[in-house]
């Protein structure tokens, strides 16, 4: 399995409303030697919240949902799906692998719709169901 | 767009990349110009930017322009050469270091808000110590022997007028100061002589001397003099001190203090001349020199083709990376002279294509460091001269790989390329493109990649639109490089830019980064009250690993230690505050016994209540009128409460972490006003609420220390990972006034205050418990009006076991106390269960010892209880008062009756005794729950006995339904002196082992005899000894009284079993009650319950006599009779005898039917549950009956149908009447034809009941079976 870091899916308002580390995490790249290992969580979520920024920009210029790899550090790549709703499921990896990846946040995409369809989950609040939880790293161990 | 030359970027070019003037000076020169605090170099340095300069030039080509701006470098003749690296680092750091400390004093304030960093101007928004830093980095990097803008053009050799043989001084420095690189700079350059003349001291004469010999000696031209210090004092004061900016360090104001206005233009002139008479004409002839000779050399078709082979056969050699391969004399150096010459002189077109001319060939030797070069200055030529920006930025990219390529040596290179890059990219607003440039040449080393990231961050503010998301996540990373190279000033001052992206930011990992990074680093520099501040957000981190909520506690914990004062918190985070469970329990007319009848529903105890408080119009609406007339309106609305009474306040703790916090010192925050000033708070009440917490704090600290008009209760307790704790904290007013709750204030770990204030949060409408008033506004809810003390009556039950048996039966004593002076009076007591608690008859009844006054022989038990039962008030004696500290102890009878959780309320009324007060009574409530095992569970069949019409047979089953537990069955009674009981086996037979084991069951069989004999004889009856109707179902112990169940518990609760067990509207005559009462055997576990039951009793009421229609009635005949058929048929008398038990005249009609019953008949077809009729005026027992006949007939005796059939002879169809209770005797006669077995069943009896006169009821009664046999006589 490649080296995936990362999954979090934010909502309308940049509210981060699910997060999982899926896969083995990723090497730290030497610049950031400063930051000890235990930290990796943190780096995660300012890379990918650092994203955010590309992710505006890209999402209005293409009907497509899955906008591929928006974003970069060093060796750590954001993938981003917007839904159309305007939550974007954003993954961070480090592996190359396109169609998975696509295939991944289409998945995931379903699920999240059926917890959109739940009447007592209240949009934009976290989602805390413990069988989303499952399925989604089931998911990343099948395409990622 | 700003057009290129014009941009800060283009002003920065045209003074970096501009001729160098090597400056050879002797000490002397030195001397004089420190006067003035400044080296010879410095002083001239402000005058050698030339706005305006407006010289014409001619280049390559035959066209004259005239160059706008020009510079001119001055640099020492030591200072000419590559930098050490060492000290150039050392000098950077400097530079940081000092920002540093400048910015120290803005770190304290709140960090900006992100729209007022957007709408700063651009200039503003980095610091401007960047350009500063950013130039000296370049610096570092001057000189190096690839680049040829940077070799000195010119030679300026400064010698003083005190100088002793100035002439020879002129060669000898010259001579002695070389040009410093080996080879690559050109040693022939422009030399110009200058003399300097020190007004201060040294005379004209000689310096006229001096001068004239010069110009014999270097010619006129070339010599120049410069008179300085012409203020003798040395006090000039420069309004715009030309120096100012370029050196900071020392106190502007004493730089350039000995020279006069004069003095500056003389300098300014001087440099004026040198520029354009000099340097530039020399330039431009070296411009015109350098472009034939290329030409010659290098232009054309044939030069090319030349060139080209050469190269050819050199480029096969070794890679060659060294620069010296190209001396100043070489074909390439020449071009890339030629190049830059044209570059400093604004001929950017004759630039461009001297450097593409030996781009190639630098390709082709692979000279990369020298490719890469004249990369770069194409790219800038590209830019300044406002051509192609794809060129340029291709030409940057190429320049930049290609430095990175040669590895650690050309970083540097790649640094200033990628620093001119950026700017590049800037000065066309392509910030988002220049940021990545940025990230690019981090490189390794922390500060300078700190510095390059928020140089970068700053670029993603200034794209549109702003990047803001990036400009944080550059910031932090920026910041911790900073911290990396104990830059914390710098670092603090990036993370509180930061801080303003991620103020209000949900994503957690970021946000505690942040703010524990920055809290951190305010500790080290020492601003603690700040760090405790930014540490205070990252408490409530319960999502974090343990390790990590250790640190972060660790460390907030060291800061406020050192910070050295209790702080004290509003909103603190840890521990968390669930407002859902606040609840406030409080006592007004309602008082309570203990915690748990005050959780109980207030609906529970109105209605319980109902009866026994005074009802609207007579007892509340008095009080009401007092109240309103006593009180403002106002109060009416808030809660009450009593002066040393508490008020206790139920909140729940959470801790959100995993490691486990004390918390000391938990307490509210009370406000109280005393009435003699309450109306002038109210009018004020307003503007009070609207306060900010931190004026209500300090109100509360005043009012708490200054009157102790309440007592507060503290609560210390330790909070593990993850627990709640529901803290009971209670206030006690002491004065009558108003008070309020206002919030609470805890400690953690003994030196951070947290207050938590009510208010600000809506207090949900459950936590009221003044649920009467509806309207209430949370705030109301936490607003009492204290009143004057009153008694209060307290009250408990001793020794009320919280388990027990199903049926037992226990003396409790109820204890009540009045601890005040004044005294209460009419005490009632309502018990919501009367079936469980009964309350005893007088004060302290008991004389022998419970459970023996209840046995028989004890006269005085033997009264009948009296008190009205209908209603389950019972009000104490009227002389019941109770008043300073004594008790009233009041016996009660518990009895368990049914298995389950039961919860027992029961409320005690009570008024007081002259008090004046708007509380004219109160209420005591409590509350028990009582948990019931399961015990003996019976059950009685009673069937009329065949035989005696009078007797019935009872059958008793008794099931024992405890888990363990054996019991000893000790008697069993009927109620009521109707019903006679007696054995029908010995004791021991029916259960041998004597005591009844979990779970056993067991059958035992009772005869009970009618004793009514007639209507008329009911006295009697009555008069029949009690004994009668208990069975001993002991054998040891044989002089144990029995017990006597009319006694007053027992009574009583049978009463209540009574009316709770059975139809409580008809009491059918033919029912018997039964109690059976057992004792828990000694051998049983006493581990279930607490304390041994002493007695059980068990009620089972209304058991019904089955088949009781309205008439018994048996037939009477020989059994077995022998018979001679062969002389004639046989003739058989029977009698029946029939008894009306109804209390009504009934006429019954006997029908004889010959016929055999037959299968098909509609009463026996139909099986046995609905072969009965509903006939409307027949009672419920009459069913029974046709049922039980039905369920007979269906199966008639096998041998029936074989037998030969008889006739009735005699009365076919008789009808009597029969008296109510009385007996009649029918004859009755059957004719036999043949031996055999009869079954003479073939009867039945219709009845006609009439009870009284209006209500008449009939039915049909089926035959008994009556076997005869009748045998052929011998």
């Amino acid at each position: 399995m490649a080296n995936t870091a990362c999954f979090i899916i934010v909502g309308r308002n940049d509210i981060p409303i699910y997060e999982a580390e899926v896969g083995s995490a990723a090497k730290l790249t030497p610049i950031l030697s400063i930051w000890q290992r235990e930290d990796a969580a943190q780096l995660h979520q300012f890379i990918l919240h650092a994203a955010l920024d590309v992710v505006q920009d890209l999402a209005w210029t293409t009907s497509a949902m899955f906008l591929k790899s928006v974003d970069r550090f060093n060796d750590l790549v954001v993938s981003v799906y917007v839904t159309a709703g305007h939550t974007r499921l954003m993954l961070l990896h480090d592996s190359r692998n396109e169609d998975g990846i696509k295939s991944f946040f289409q998945e995931v995409h379903e699920l999240y719709i059926k917890i959109l369809l739940n009447p007592l989950y209240l949009p934009g609040s976290r989602i805390t169901s413990s069988h989303f939880d499952t399925k989604v790293r089931a998911l990343a161990r099948k395409y990622l | 767009m700003v057009e290129p030359v014009n941009s800060s970027f283009g002003k920065m070019l045209l003074e970096e990349v501009s001729p160098v003037v090597m400056v050879l000076c002797t000490p002397l020169v030195e001397e004089t110009f420190l006067k003035n605090g400044l080296s010879f170099v410095e002083t001239l340095k402000p005058f050698c930017n030339f706005r305006n300069i407006d010289v014409p030039v001619r280049t390559s080509s035959d066209q004259l322009y005239r160059l706008k701006k020009f510079t001119l470098r001055l640099f020492y003749a030591s200072d000419i050469r590559q930098p050490n690296v060492e000290v150039a680092k050392q000098r950077l750091e400097h530079v940081i270091t000092q920002a540093g400390e400048k910015d120290f004093q803005d770190l304290k304030f709140d960090p900006p808000q992100i729209t007022d960093i957007l709408s700063n101007p651009e200039s503003e928004i980095a610091p401007s110590w960047f350009q500063y830093y950013n130039k000296e980095l370049i610096r570092t990097l001057s000189f190096s022997d690839h680049e040829a803008f940077d070799h000195p053009v010119a030679c300026l050799l400064v010698v003083s007028s005190k100088d002793e043989e100035p002439i020879n001084k002129f060669v000898d420095l010259f001579n002695s100061n070389r040009l410093p690189t080996d080879g690559t700079m050109d040693p022939n350059i422009l030399k110009h002589y200058l003399l300097v003349h020190d007004n201060q001291d040294a005379t004209t004469e000689r310096t006229s001397k001096v001068l004239s010999e010069m110009r014999s000696q270097f010619g006129s031209n070339e010599c120049n003099l410069l008179c300085t210090n012409s203020s003798k004092e040395g006090n000039v004061d420069h309004q715009a001190n030309p120096w100012a900016s370029f050196k900071s360090s020392v106190s502007a104001d004493k730089l350039g203090c000995a020279l006069t206005g004069d003095d500056i233009v003389e300098i300014k002139d001087l440099m004026q001349e040198f520029a354009s008479r000099h340097i530039i004409p020399y330039m431009e002839q070296k411009v015109r020199e350098l472009n034939q000779q290329i030409s010659a050399t290098r232009k054309g078709f044939r030069n090319q083709i030349k060139n080209l082979w050469w190269r050819k056969g050199k480029g096969d050699g070794p890679d060659v990376t060294k620069g010296s391969m190209y001396t100043y004399s070489s074909t390439e150096s020449q071009i890339r002279i030629l190049g830059d010459y044209a570059f400093m002189l604004h001929d950017y077109e004759l630039a461009l294509s001297s450097y593409r001319l030996i781009l190639t060939d630098y390709d082709i030797d692979k000279a990369w460091k020298h490719y890469a070069g004249v990369q770069e200055m194409m790219g800038l030529a590209y830019f300044i001269s406002d051509q192609s920006k794809k060129e340029s930025e291709y030409c940057m990219e190429r320049a930049f790989s290609t430095y990175m390529k040669l590895g650690k040596s050309g970083f540097q290179n790649a640094l200033r390329c990628g620093l001119w890059w950026a700017e590049m990219l800037k000065a066309r607003d392509q910030h988002k493109e220049a940021a990545s440039v940025y990230f690019r040449i981090c490189g390794e080393e922390p500060l300078h990649a700190a510095v390059m990231l928020e140089q970068a961050s700053y670029c993603f503010v200034l794209t549109k639109p702003a990047m803001l998301h990036k400009y944080g996540f550059h910031l932090v990373l920026s910041g911790d490089h900073y911290k990396n190279c104990d830059q914390v000033n710098h670092a603090i001052r990036t993370y509180k830019s930061a801080i303003s992206v991620y103020k209000s930011t949900t994503w957690s990992h970021i946000k505690d980064h942040i703010y524990f990074h920055i809290g951190q680093w305010y500790a080290i520099v020492g601003m603690h009250d700040v760090a405790v501040r930014n540490m205070l957000k990252v408490l409530d981190c319960g999502y974090q690993s343990k390790a990590t909520q250790e640190i972060f506690l660790r460390d907030f914990f060291d800061i406020v230690k050192k910070t050295g004062m209790k702080h004290e918190v509003v909103g603190l985070k840890l521990p968390v505050i669930n407002m859902s469970s606040l609840q406030v329990i409080y006592e007004d007319h309602r008082t309570y016994a203990s915690q748990a009848s005050a959780l109980v529903e207030e609906s529970i105890w109105q209605s319980l209540e109902d009866d026994i408080i005074p009802s609207l119009n007579s007892g509340k609406s008095n009080w009401l009128e007092l109240q309103s007339k006593l009180l403002p309106k106002k109060y009416k609305e808030s809660n009450v409460c009593v002066a040393g009474e508490s008020v206790k306040v139920d909140l729940e703790f959470k801790n959100p972490l995993l490691i486990s916090t004390s918390i000391t010192s938990v307490s509210l925050i009370c406000e109280l006003t005393t009435n003699s000033d309450d109306l002038k708070l109210v009018d004020n009440e307003p503007s009070s609420s609207s306060l900010g917490p931190e004026i209500s704090t300090e109100h509360n600290q005043v009012t708490t220390s200054g009157f102790s008009s309440f007592t507060l209760s503290e609560v210390d307790f330790t909070l593990g990972g993850g627990e709640k704790n529901l803290v009971r904290l209670t206030v006690t007013p002491s004065e009558e006034g108003i008070l309020k709750i206002v919030g609470v204030r805890w400690e953690l770990s003994g030196s951070i205050v947290g207050v938590h204030y009510f208010q600000s949060v809506p207090v949900k409408a459950k936590t009221a418990r003044g649920r009467r008033k509806n309207k209430l506004t949370p705030t109301d809810a936490l607003k009492f009006l204290v009143i004057k003390s009153l008694p209060r009556l307290e009250g408990s039950i001793d020794h009320l076991p919280e388990k027990l048996y199903a049926g037992d039966l226990r003396y409790l004593v109820l204890e009540l106390r009045n601890k005040s002076e004044s005294p209460i009076k009419n005490l009632k007591m309502k018990i919501s269960h009367p079936r469980f608690l009964s309350p005893g008859n007088h004060e302290e009844e008991l004389t022998t010892e419970f459970p023996d006054c209840l046995k028989k022989g004890d006269e005085q038990n033997i009264v009948q209880h009296e008190t009205n039962r209908t209603s389950s008030v019972f009000a104490f004696p009227k002389d019941v008062s109770l008043q300073g500290d004594r008790s009233l102890r009041w016996p009660l009878w518990l009895r368990a009756a049914i298995p389950g959780t039961i919860s027992l309320y029961y409320t005690i009324y009570y008024e007081m005794e002259n008090v004046s007060s708007i509380m004219k009574y109160r209420t005591l409530r409590m509350h028990y729950t009582l948990q019931v095992l399961p015990s003996l569970q019976t059950s009685f069949e009673i069937t009329p006995s065949p035989s005696r019409l009078q007797e019935f047979l009872v059958r008793m089953d008794i099931v024992n339904r405890a888990n363990s537990g054996c019991f000893q069955i000790h008697q069993l009674s009927t109620v009521g002196c109707r019903w006679g009981i007696s054995l029908l086996q010995p004791v021991d037979t029916i259960l041998p082992s004597k005591s009844l084991l979990a779970g056993q069951a067991l059958s035992c069989f009772f005869m009970i005899k009618d004793c009514r004999k007639s209507g008329t004889e009911d006295e009697e009856i009555m008069s029949l000894p009690p004994s009668q109707t208990d069975v001993k179902l002991f054998t040891q112990d044989d002089d144990e009284k029995l017990f006597d169940i009319v006694s007053s518990p027992l009574a009583s609760f049978h009463d209540s079993e009574r009316s709770c067990q059975g139809p409580s509207v008809q009491v059918s005559p033919n029912t018997v009650d039964f109690i059976l009462i057992s004792r828990l055997a000694k051998s049983s576990s006493p581990s279930v319950v607490p304390d041994l039951p002493k007695i059980l009793t068990h009620h089972s009421c209304h058991n019904s006599i089955r088949s009781s229609s309205p008439l018994s009635w048996s037939l009477d005949g020989p059994q077995t009779i022998h018979h001679d058929f062969l002389t004639s048929l046989c003739e058989i008398k029977l009698k029946m005898v029939i008894r009306n038990t109804s209390e009504g005249l009934s006429s019954v009609t006997i029908n004889t039917n010959d016929c055999l019953p037959d299968a098909a008949a509609p009463t026996s077809s139909s099986g046995n549950q609905s072969g009965w009729r509903y006939v409307p005026t027949v009672t419920e027992e009459m069913k029974l009956t046709s049922d039980v006949m039905g369920s007979r007939l269906g199966k008639p005796p096998s041998s029936m149908e074989s037998s030969p059939p008889f006739i009735w002879s005699g009365l076919s169809s008789t009808k009597v009447q029969i008296q109510p209770l009385s007996t009649t005797e029918i004859p009755l006669q059957i004719s036999v034809f043949s031996p055999g077995i009869y079954d003479l069943s073939s009867y039945k009896l219709n009845w006609e009941l009439s009870e009284h006169e209006s209500a008449t009821s009939s039915g049909t009664c089926q035959g008994y079976p009556y076997y005869l046999t009748v045998l052929q006589s011998e």
